[in-house]
């Protein structure tokens, strides 16, 4: 073969090299600019996820329910809710992912709050959504609840006792029906009599509460929302964080006790027990073990002098 | 051998040259966009840390551990058990950083005195109850709550409320 004979291409070395080089750059261009463009989504959604965070602060209330407020995002979003119940309070997670280009982007950024329990299914999504809260008194007042639904999504309770149909017709929610839902497709229903036609049942009087075949048990009102609104595996995170509260709350009231003891107001209430208790609490199906001993705090409390809470 | 083109060598040199120059362009270029939306993010931040300052002092007051309850006849909206904060005050560590605050501060606005920091030995005789530690800095934001205790007078024990203040101040992002 004879060497020197030009190629097929008939190309200078200097047109390769910089075609080459050409298609080297604007890669790198392309790669630079596309991480930009990721590192601003997941700015956008860290951002929003502390932003819904800090406008839950409001919901902490006195010791009613409070109406509820709603929120709109300008676009498609999806809102993780977690939990993490390491540290002396655990920590409630945000996670958020938005639609950008008609692709949800991914995130791994969690925003985390240690003075919150949202209780929302494992993700929500929509553009709008509504917000309500309730204390959960167990058996002083121990958080304000967060329910967190999306706005597409609709919920009908069946047969609900007298109560809870006053306390959801009063918390006016756009998407929470008690009447006249009986027949329409699309709505999720809550049952609180044996029904077979149902997504979640509530056994109003044994406590719990049955979604995708997953039990939980509840004490108060305020846990029976958790436990419909909520994730079964984020409603016993959450069971966890409260008992968490509830045993640092109770060794608070005992140093009250000492406190106010000079002034003359005496109580043998056995907090530190309460305390106790509490803080080995690992599932939701262990809280009808403390019911016995709250309703005996909260006599006790009641006939107090000087009540502790 | 294959003889070297000396005009060729150069037009590549040149080439070389030119693309090490717009390889850098764009990284000056990269970096300054780069610092200019980190920047943003550092503004972003503090801005949040207000907002959640602004609206967490509203409320702090009717948080479990700071509100009055029944303990006072009645609920009560914004009023602050001192009792309650004093035992807190025991407690404090595990609150650390419960709040996402740096500091918490009561201070007796009405009826005003010296300065006295309350710590066990001189309860109820103080008007400033410092939660943490740490010495306020960055930002604080205050609210005013009434300040309820319970006091006795020749054994009568009666509820005393005060006007007072919640300041809660945070650290400023570096």
């Amino acid at each position: 073969m004879k060497r020197g004979k030009k190629g097929f291409l008939d190309m200078p070395f200097s047109w390769l090299f910089a075609i080459i080089a050409g298609i080297v750059i604007i890669s790198l261009a392309i790669y630079i600019s596309s991480k930009i463009i990721n590192t601003g989504d997941t700015k956008i959604n860290a951002q929003t996820g502390k932003e819904i965070g800090i406008l839950l602060n409001p919901l902490e209330t006195g010791v009613e329910s409070s109406k509820s407020v709603s929120f709109t995002l300008p676009v498609e979003t999806r809102i993780y809710s977690k939990c993490n119940k390491d540290g002396a309070f655990g920590k409630q997670i945000i996670q958020i992912e938005q639609k950008s280009f008609n692709k949800w982007t991914e995130t791994d950024i969690d925003v985390s709050f240690s003075n919150k329990y949202i209780f929302s299914e494992e993700y929500i999504e929509g553009k709008e959504f509504f917000v309500f809260s309730k204390p959960f008194i167990f058996p002083f007042k121990v958080a304000d609840l967060i329910y967190l639904t999306s706005a597409d999504k609709k919920y009908c309770f069946i047969d609900a006792p007298e109560d809870i149909k006053d306390e959801i017709s009063s918390v006016g929610q756009k998407n929470l029906f008690a009447e006249n839902c009986l027949d329409i497709d699309g709505y999720v229903r809550v049952c609180f009599s044996n029904d077979l036609n149902c997504d979640i049942d509530v056994d109003y009087n044994l406590k719990k509460v049955t979604k995708n075949h997953i039990t939980v048990y509840f004490q108060e009102d305020a846990l029976m929302y958790a436990a419909i609104f909520g994730d079964s595996e984020v409603y016993e995170c959450q069971v966890k964080r409260l008992m968490q509260r509830v045993s640092n709350l109770a060794l608070v009231y005992k140093d009250k006790t000492d406190i106010i003891h000079p002034v003359g107001c005496d109580s043998n209430i056995n907090l530190v027990g309460l305390s106790t208790s509490a803080k080995v609490i690992s599932s939701s199906s262990n809280l009808k073990s403390l019911e016995h001993v709250i309703n005996d705090i909260k006599n006790e409390n009641d006939m107090l002098m000087c009540r502790l809470w | 051998m294959v003889r070297t083109n000396k005009k060729g060598q150069l037009k590549l040199q040149q080439m070389i040259f030119m693309i090490v120059a717009v390889t850098l362009l764009f990284s000056i270029v990269g970096l300054f966009f780069v610092s200019l939306a980190l920047s943003g993010i550092k503004e972003d931040a503090i801005m949040l840390e207000e907002k959640n300052a602004m609206l967490l002092v509203t409320k702090l007051a009717n948080s479990p551990e700071f509100s009055c309850g029944d303990s006072f006849g009645g609920t009560r909206i914004n009023c602050l058990d001192l009792d309650k904060a004093m035992a807190l005050k025991e407690n404090i560590a595990k609150y650390s950083n419960f709040w996402g605050v740096s500091t918490i501060e009561i201070r007796k606005i009405y009826p005003a005195e010296r300065e006295t920091i309350c710590e066990n030995s001189n309860y109820p005789d103080c008007n400033v109850l410092k939660l943490f530690s740490k010495e306020q800095n960055g930002f604080s934001i205050s609210n005013f709550v009434a300040l309820c205790r319970k006091e006795s007078n020749n054994g009568q024990i009666y509820d005393k409320c005060e006007l007072g203040k919640i300041i809660v101040s945070y650290e400023k992002k570096k």
